[in-house]
């Protein structure tokens, strides 16, 4: 049973309940297969969508309050977008528990082309699972990092259909396409 | 049909969520602004920024209902006034071909939304465009939207287009071009207008430069648009001379931005 608790247990700025929030963790860490307790720190002062892993056993995860934010109506909390941005950081870490991606730099340590790729990677997956999306949105973001090129937007598809690449096969994709 | 229609009653379907005023400026974490926020010191916006594709998605989603919203001024400013008694036909001529502009603008907007992966009304509506077309005297108007709002919109466009070439996006860059070609002449055709028709009245000319320079404080949150190499959006000095700025005029607009940002950071 995941089990799930939010900082802080209530909010001033944004009108976001702790209790729905910890809920759509749940769901989200239980459709990944993640039975243990889940720590979530938000900065509920910061409307931007910055997201980490702060500790990866025992799970914690910090974010801006602007990632779990409904862009569509401000300072209100968005399930879609929450669980793109849980299910991401939770992904990356089952890639890092799968010993596929035992040589992958510490996340201070990649440089953008390489979370662009491996976002790319997980969303594709998640996708596939019903939780979250956006394929065009990622393309875009993509493209910004990789290159506006036909070669780019195959190692797109290749990272987005994959279902278990490792961190090899992700450097090497995305290394493939980069503009020289 | 009724003059001057209310900002609030403008249509749009169900995927648009209108935000107010009163809601983006009250917001604690500071007002939305060049798809980022006020609240922080926003960075330049260049596609190296970690967030740089998003902000840029957010922004150019602004320009879109920036868009739709223009098309309505200039839509209206043919219908409010009177040939003879409040316009000369030229002016409505002119606001006719801005239409003509805005609606194509629109069909390119939503083209690069497409492009960028944002569905339309993924982010919220500001009506703030709009409601500086509702001003009753067409002087006032054309000032406020064709000056200032057009005129942060080549500041806006600019911006996108280095954007655009800076991440060797051909679609982004030649788009925001094209349409920045448009600009330049909306802002200019504020510029003759207000000359033209305040020729003789010195009162009016200084009432519509004041309601211009509110405008333009409106859309200054913490000066980010400013001519400084940090500043989110780039004043774009060129191409508002191209568009009947004056040499002060673009200095007081620099020194509006710069002062706005040591009050945000003081």
């Amino acid at each position: 049973m995941t089990q799930v608790s939010v900082a802080p247990e209530s909010f001033e700025m944004v009108f976001y309940d702790a209790a729905v929030i910890g809920e759509v963790v749940a769901e989200v860490a239980e459709r990944l297969g993640l039975e243990e307790t889940i720590k979530l720190e938000i900065d509920e002062g910061s409307p931007l969508g910055r997201s980490k892993v702060t500790s990866y056993d025992p799970i914690e995860l910090w974010v801006d309050g602007g990632a779990l934010e409904n862009t569509k109506r401000p300072r209100q909390f968005g399930t879609a977008r929450t669980k793109d941005t849980v299910g991401r950081l939770l992904l990356r870490i089952l890639d890092r528990r799968s010993g596929r991606f035992d040589d992958t730099p510490a996340d201070d340590d990649l440089d953008l082309m390489q979370f662009a790729a491996w976002d790319v990677h997980c969303v594709g997956r998640l996708e596939r699972l019903g939780i979250g999306g956006q394929r065009q949105r990622r393309l875009y973001q993509f493209r910004n990092r990789h290159g506006f090129t036909d070669l780019a937007d195959s190692a797109f598809e290749k990272l987005w259909e994959s279902s278990e690449l490792s961190w090899t096969e992700i450097e090497r994709i995305s290394e493939g396409c980069r503009i020289s | 049909m009724r003059k001057i229609f209310p900002a609030e009653e403008l249509a749009r379907d169900a995927r648009f969520i209108r935000q107010t005023n009163e809601q983006r400026l009250g917001d604690p974490r500071g007002a939305r602004v060049a798809g980022g926020n006020s609240g922080d010191r926003l960075a330049k916006l260049t596609p190296e920024l970690a967030n740089g594709p998003d902000r840029a998605r957010a922004l150019m989603h602004g320009i879109f209902v920036g868009e739709i919203q223009a098309l309505e001024g200039a839509g209206r400013t043919c219908w409010d006034f009177e040939v003879g008694e409040d316009v000369p036909l030229a002016l409505k001529l002119d606001m006719a071909r801005q239409c003509w502009d805005e609606a194509r603008h629109c069909e390119i907007s939503v083209s690069l939304a497409e492009h960028m992966g944002t569905e339309l009304g993924e982010f919220a509506e500001n009506g703030l465009l709009y409601e500086a077309a509702c001003n009753p005297d067409p002087v006032l108007r054309l000032t406020g939207v064709n000056r200032a709002l057009e005129g942060l919109a080549i500041d806006v466009f600019n911006t996108m287009k280095e954007f655009g070439n800076l991440a060797g996006d051909p679609v982004l860059e030649f788009c925001e071009d094209w349409m920045l070609a448009d600009e330049v002449t909306h802002v200019k055709m504020g510029s003759d207008w207000l000359r033209r028709l305040t020729e003789n009245d010195k009162e009016r000319l200084d009432k519509a430069l004041e309601f211009q320079k509110i405008v333009d404080r409106l859309f200054s949150f913490n000066g980010f648009r400013g001519e400084d190499d940090d500043s989110p959006i780039q004043l774009t000095r060129r191409f508002r001379e191209l568009a009947g700025f004056s040499d002060d005029e673009i200095d007081e607009i620099a020194d509006m931005s710069r002062d706005a940002r040591v009050e945000a950071a003081s």
